[in-house]
C-alpha cells in the first residue's frame, strides 16, 4: 500500500556545534520523544526510511568548498544531505505521496562557495536534493517555500540565476534578525528575475498574518508557476517560544500551513525552542503531511503567545501588492534587465560567517549566451578561515553549457591561473559533481 | 531435572531433561475442548518411572492466551486513557476508550491532573469487571495513572492494569493496547494457570511452575498474572529456544520451523535469537510486548496446492495429510516425496497426486519441482521482507549510519517435520549451508524446559527535577547529588535482582540494553541531565540439550 508520508528521521545525537549552542546534540531529543510516544511510526499512513550517506560528488553538484568541501564538513553533513536524497527517492519512486526529511545539521544559510560554517550551516541540503532530483529524475521546475524565520540567504544565493527554481521565503524582517538580508528587491538575476521572492514580516507576526500572506500571494504564485515538485524548507523558528526570533506562530499555524502547502518534500531547517515548540510543530507538520487529523496538536504551555499587532497585517498587505506586481510583470522586467546588461551581469557580495568570524568578498558574474544558459565565474577572497586567508577563481559549467561557452570558461580559468593572483583555480562541472583543480 | 510442556494447536509435547539430555519425551494430541486432559496425558508418559522430587522446575508454554485473543473469547474491558493534546486516538485501540482529563508533558510535568466524569464512567463501566488505564507520557510521571486507578478501584473494578507498568518505553498507544489486552485475558488466564498448577500438583510435583513469555524468558505463574499479555505468542518463542538449546548457530543464521500448517522464521546473531525492533502486534494492534523477530507464514507439509494463472500456489490453507499417507488432496509433502526429497508413505500415491495437477505433456518431476520452487520462493520473499524490516532500526547517531545494522544470513537451520525435505532446497536456492539438528521434533518443549527467567525494567532520571523513576515498579524516589550512570545501574540492577529473589527465579547476570544521557540546557546554561537506562535479567537457556530421535 502506498503510504501518505515517508519520514527520514535523523536527530544526529552525536553532532553539535558546541554543548550549549542552539545546534546541540539534544535539539531533536524531545521531538523524538513526542513522536515515539504518539506512536507515529506505527501508523500505516507513515513509512519510515533510514538516511543514506551522500557522496562528495552529490555535494559538488552544488558547492565549491575552499580548499575543498571534504575538509569543511563532518560525517553528519553527509547523513543529513543523504537523508534528503532518501526522501526524494521515496517520493519519486512512488512509494509515498510525500516525504519529510527530519534531519540535522541544517543547510539554508550555506551558499554556493563554502569557506566554513555560517548560520549553523555548511552545506545546503535542499539545494543538494534539488540537484539530485534534476540529475536522477530529470525534474525541471521546482518551487522551494522557506518557512524558517531567518532568510534562507544560502538557498537564494544558489538559485539566484535559475528561472526554473522558484524560491519563496517569508521571514522576520532582516533589519531585526540574522542574516540581515531577504528584501523584495532581491528578486533574482536578470535571467531569473521574479523567481526569487522575499517576504520580510514584522516581528510579532502570528498565524493570522502568515496565513493571510500564504493565501494572498504564496498560493497564487505557486499555482501560476506550476512546479513539478514543491519543497518546504521547514524551519520552525517562527514559533512564539523560539529563543532566537520574535514571531508568534503556533504549532497549529505551522500544521495548517503544511496542510495548505502540500509540499512533496519537506526538509527541517531551524527551530531552537527544542522543548516547547519542536515536539508539537513537528507532530503537527507530520500529521498534516500524512493527511491526518492534527487539530488537537496544541502546545501545553501557551503563556508566551501574544496576539499579533495591527501593523503586521498592514505589512502583509503591502507585500501582497508589491510582490503581486513583481510577479505579474516579471517577464518584461527580466527581458528589460537582460537587454540593459548585455553579455554579462555581475554582483559583489560581502559575506560574513558568524560562526567562525570569516569575512568573504565575492564577485559573481553570469555570462549570457544565445545558444545555452551560459556559465558563471566567481572570484572569492576570505579572511580568517580555518585555513588562513583563502582566495579562488571559479568557473561553473553544466551539461547544458554549449561547446563555445565551455571553451570560453576554461580559457578564462587558464588565464586567471597564469596571473598567480589566486591560491586555487577551480572548474566546477555541476552535472558531474566534479571539481577540477586547474 | 527440568520438565517442559508445550501446548500447541495440534500437539501437546512434554520433555524431561536431565543434565542436558532429553531422558523422556511425549507427544500427544492437544485436546481442544479440555486442554488439561492433553497436558495430564503427556505428563503421565514422561513422569512414569522418574523421581518426582528430582524435578526442580516446570515450564509451560501455551497458545491459550493467543487463542483466546484470536477467537475473540475475551472479556469486555473498561479502558480509560489520558491522551492530552496531540494525535487523535480514534481507531488506535481495540475498544472505544473513555477519554479522561489529565496530561503529562515530555519532561514529566503534570500539565493537568487526572479527573473523570463519574456519571459517564459509571455508564461505560456497566457490566465490566476489569479495566485498563493509560496516559501519554505516564512513563515520565505515573501520578495521573495511579490517581485514576485509585478512582476506578472505588468504582468496583476487580483488576486494573496500568500502561506505564507494562513497559517504561515510550509509545503510549502500545502501552495502552498492552494494558487493554492484559485486562481482556486476565480472568481466562487466571483460570488456565490455576488448572495448570492443579494438574502438576495432582501428579505429585512440588517444584515451581513457570510460564514462557513471548520474549523467550520464563516467569513464575503468580508473577505472570501481573501482565498476562506477555504470555501470548509463546509457541514460536519456545521453538526458538529449543533451537538455542539443541544447536545454537554461532554465525548470523535463519531458523525455519516447518510444521504441517505453518513455517515460523526467526533470525539469529552471535548464538542468540534476535528480538524484534518493536513490540508484537496482537489482533492487528501494536503492543509493547517484547517478542522475537519472527514471522509465521501459512506454509507447511500439509499445505494445499492450487494451480493459478501465475503458476502454483502453496498454502495458506491446510488440507493434509499428504495423499501419500492417505489424504484426499495433493499437498506440499506429496511434491517433496515425488521428488525424493523425503521418503515416507506411498511414493506412488504422491506421484499420482502430482499427475492430477499436470498437463498431458508435463512430467511428474517437473510439476513437483515447480511446486517446491513456489513454496521455497514464498519463504525467500518473507525472509527478504524480514531483512528489510530488521534493517529499519532507528538511526540516531552518525555512528549508527556508518557502522550499519544490516543482517546478512550465513546459514539456515531447519526444524519441525517438514524441514528435512524443504529447507535443503531453500538453502540451495539461497546459496547457504543448512543444518537440521537432531531432536528437532520436540524443540518447543525442550525450549520451554531450559529457558531462563527474564525481567526487564527501565529507569529515568531528570536531575533538574530531582527524582528518578522506575515505571515497571511504580517507584519514584528523590536523587542524591552526583547521580551518575553507575548509580543508575546499581539502583536498577538491585531492583531486578530483588524481584528475581522474591519470585525465586534463577537469575544470571543483569545486562544493560539501552543507555542514553543528555544534558538539559536553559538559556545557554547546562542545568542538569537526563539519563535513560534499560536493563534486563539476561535471557537465554540454562544449558544446551542433546537430543535423540524417538519414534512416537
Amino acid at each position: 500500500m502506498k503510504s501518505n508520508l515517508g519520514i527520514v528521521f535523523f536527530p544526529a545525537f552525536d553532532w553539535m556545534i558546541s554543548p550549549t549552542h542552539p545546534e546541540r546534540q539534544e535539539r531533536l531529543l524531545y521531538t523524538r520523544d513526542q513522536l515515539l510516544e504518539e506512536g507515529i511510526f506505527d501508523l500505516e499512513q507513515i513509512r519510515e526510511y533510514k538516511p543514506r550517506l551522500a557522496e562528495i560528488s552529490d555535494l559538488q553538484r552544488v558547492h565549491i568548498g575552499i580548499p575543498s568541501i571534504s575538509r569543511l564538513i563532518t560525517p553528519a553533513h553527509l547523513v543529513s544531505a543523504g537523508g534528503c536524497m532518501t526522501a526524494a527517492d521515496a517520493v519519486m519512486s512512488g512509494e509515498v505521496k510525500r516525504a519529510f526529511a527530519l534531519v540535522r545539521p541544517p543547510g539554508h544559510h550555506a551558499m554556493r562557495v563554502v569557506h566554513g560554517i555560517r548560520g549553523f550551516c555548511v552545506i545546503n541540503i535542499e539545494a543538494i536534493m534539488v540537484a539530485y532530483l534534476r540529475q536522477k529524475y530529470g525534474v525541471r521546475k521546482i518551487a522551494i517555500v522557506d518557512t524558517d524565520v531567518h532568510h534562507g540567504d544560502g538557498t537564494q544565493d544558489i538559485f539566484y540565476h535559475d528561472p526554473d527554481t522558484l524560491y519563496i521565503s517569508f521571514h522576520q524582517d532582516g533589519r531585526t534578525l540574522y542574516p540581515g538580508t531577504g528584501f523584495p528587491n532581491e528578486a533574482g538575476s536578470p535571467a531569473a528575475l521574479g523567481t526569487n521572492i522575499n517576504l520580510p514580516l514584522l516581528p510579532g507576526t502570528g498565524d493570522e498574518g502568515v496565513h493571510r500572506l500564504f493565501d494572498g500571494i504564496i498560493r497564487p504564485i505557486l499555482d501560476d508557476f506550476e512546479p513539478e515538485i514543491i519543497i518546504n524548507s521547514a524551519g520552525q523558528d517562527n514559533h512564539f517560544s523560539d529563543p532566537l526570533a520574535s514571531m508568534s506562530v503556533t504549532a497549529q499555524g505551522y500544521a495548517r500551513l503544511a496542510d495548505k502547502l502540500k509540499a512533496d518534500i519537506a526538509v527541517l531547517e531551524g527551530g531552537y525552542s527544542v522543548e516547547a515548540a519542536l515536539p508539537y510543530v513537528n507532530t503537527g507538520i507530520i500529521l498534516a503531511m500524512a493527511e491526518m487529523d492534527y487539530s488537537n496538536v496544541i502546545e501545553p504551555d501557551q503563556t508566551g503567545l501574544r496576539k499579533q499587532d495591527e501593523k503586521c497585517n498592514a505589512r502583509v498587505d503591502e507585500l501582497i501588492r508589491q510582490i503581486g506586481d513583481l510577479w505579474t510583470n516579471r517577464q518584461k522586467l527580466s527581458s528589460d534587465a537582460l537587454a540593459k546588461c548585455g553579455e554579462s551581469w555581475s554582483r559583489r557580495k560581502n559575506i560574513y560567517y558568524d560562526e567562525e568570524g570569516i569575512s568573504e568578498e565575492q564577485v559573481e558574474t553570469a555570462h549570457y549566451c544565445k545558444q545555452c544558459n551560459g556559465y558563471l565565474t566567481i572570484q572569492t577572497a576570505a579572511e580568517n578561515t580555518r585555513f588562513g586567508s583563502q582566495s579562488a577563481f571559479i568557473v561553473i559549467v553544466d551539461q547544458c553549457t554549449c561547446q563555445a561557452c565551455r571553451q570560453k570558461a576554461y580559457d578564462e580559468a587558464l588565464k586567471e591561473k597564469k596571473t598567480v593572483k589566486w591560491q586555487h583555480v577551480f572548474v566546477q562541472d555541476k552535472s558531474q559533481g566534479n571539481i577540477e583543480n586547474i | 531435572m527440568l520438565l517442559g510442556v508445550d501446548v500447541g494447536g495440534t500437539f501437546t509435547d512434554a520433555v524431561l531433561v536431565n543434565n542436558g539430555i532429553i531422558i523422556k519425551q511425549a507427544k500427544v494430541k492437544t485436546t481442544q475442548e479440555e486442554v488439561l486432559q492433553g497436558i495430564l496425558q503427556a505428563l503421565d508418559i514422561v513422569l512414569s518411572g522418574n523421581e518426582l522430587d528430582a524435578i526442580s522446575r516446570v515450564v509451560v508454554s501455551s497458545t491459550i492466551v493467543t487463542n483466546a485473543l484470536t477467537e475473540g473469547k475475551t472479556e469486555p474491558v473498561f479502558l480509560a486513557v489520558m491522551a492530552g493534546p496531540g494525535m487523535s486516538t480514534k481507531g488506535r485501540f481495540p475498544t472505544e476508550p473513555y477519554l479522561a482529563e489529565g496530561y503529562v508533558d515530555h519532561r514529566g510535568q503534570i500539565i493537568k491532573k487526572a479527573s473523570v466524569n463519574e456519571k459517564i464512567v459509571e455508564a461505560m463501566a456497566a457490566g465490566k469487571a476489569v479495566a485498563a488505564v493509560s496516559g501519554k507520557f505516564a512513563v515520565r510521571n505515573q501520578k495521573n495513572e495511579q490517581d485514576l486507578r485509585v478512582k476506578l478501584k472505588e468504582t468496583g473494578f476487580k483488576k486494573i492494569f496500568m500502561g506505564s507498568e507494562i513497559s517504561g518505553e515510550l509509545n503510549f498507544v502500545r502501552r495502552t493496547n498492552s494494558a487493554y489486552f492484559s485486562a481482556a485475558v486476565y480472568n481466562k488466564f487466571k483460570e488456565f494457570i490455576g488448572q495448570v498448577e492443579d494438574s502438576v500438583r495432582s501428579r505429585g510435583i512440588t517444584a515451581q511452575v513457570q510460564i514462557l513469555k513471548a520474549d523467550g524468558g520464563t516467569i513464575p505463574l503468580a508473577a505472570a498474572l501481573e501482565q498476562p499479555v506477555e504470555a501470548v505468542f509463546t509457541g514460536p518463542a519456545a521453538s526458538v529456544l529449543g533451537i538455542e538449546a539443541l544447536d545454537a548457530p554461532s554465525v548470523n543464521a535463519i531458523s525455519l520451523d516447518v510444521g504441517g500448517t505453518t513455517t515460523d522464521i526467526a533470525f539469529w546473531s552471535c548464538g542468540s535469537p534476535l528480538l524484534a525492533n518493536r513490540g508484537a502486534k496482537i489482533a492487528g494492534y501494536p503492543t509493547a510486548v517484547r517478542a522475537f523477530h519472527m514471522r509465521s507464514i501459512g506454509l507447511g507439509g500439509d499445505s494445499r496446492i492450487r494451480k493459478t494463472d501465475k503458476g502454483f500456489e502453496v498454502g495458506p490453507a491446510r488440507v493434509g495429510p499428504a495423499m501419500a499417507i492417505g489424504g484426499k488432496e495433493p499437498t506440499l509433502s506429496d511434491a517433496l516425496i515425488a521428488l525424493g526429497c523425503v521418503s515416507f508413505g506411498d511414493a506412488g500415491k504422491a506421484r499420482e497426486a502430482m499427475r492430477s495437477l499436470a498437463e498431458p505433456d508435463d512430467t511428474v518431476e517437473e510439476i513437483a519441482e515447480q511446486i517446491v520452487l513456489a513454496a521455497v520462493t514464498k519463504i525467500e520473499d518473507t525472509i527478504a521482507e524480514m531483512i528489510k524490516e530488521w534493517n529499519l532500526q532507528p538511526v540516531y547517531t552518525v555512528n549508527d549510519v556508518i557502522k550499519g545494522t544490516e543482517f546478512i544470513p550465513e546459514k539456515l537451520i531447519g526444524v519441525g517435520g517438514g524441514a528435512p525435505g524443504l529447507i535443503p532446497v531453500l538453502a540451495m536456492k539461497m546459496g547457504l549451508p543448512v543444518e537440521i539438528p537432531v531432536g528437532a521434533m520436540v524443540a518447543n518443549a525442550v525450549g520451554a524446559a531450559v529457558s531462563r527467567p527474564t525481567l526487564t525494567a527501565t529507569l529515568r532520571v531528570d536531575t533538574t527535577e530531582g527524582y528518578y523513576i522506575i515505571p515497571e515498579a511504580g517507584i519514584r524516589e528523590k536523587i542524591q547529588r552526583g547521580f551518575s550512570r553507575t548509580t543508575a545501574e546499581e539502583i536498577l540492577s538491585d531492583w531486578l535482582l530483588e524481584q528475581a529473589d522474591k519470585w525465586q527465579m534463577e537469575a544470571r547476570n543483569v545486562e544493560v540494553m539501552a543507555y542514553e544521557e543528555f544534558p538539559t540546557i536553559h538559556n545557554y546554561y547546562t542545568t542538569g541531565k537526563i539519563i535513560y537506562l534499560k536493563m534486563q535479567l539476561k535471557p537465554g537457556i540454562l544449558h544446551t540439550v542433546t537430543g535423540r530421535e524417538v519414534a512416537f
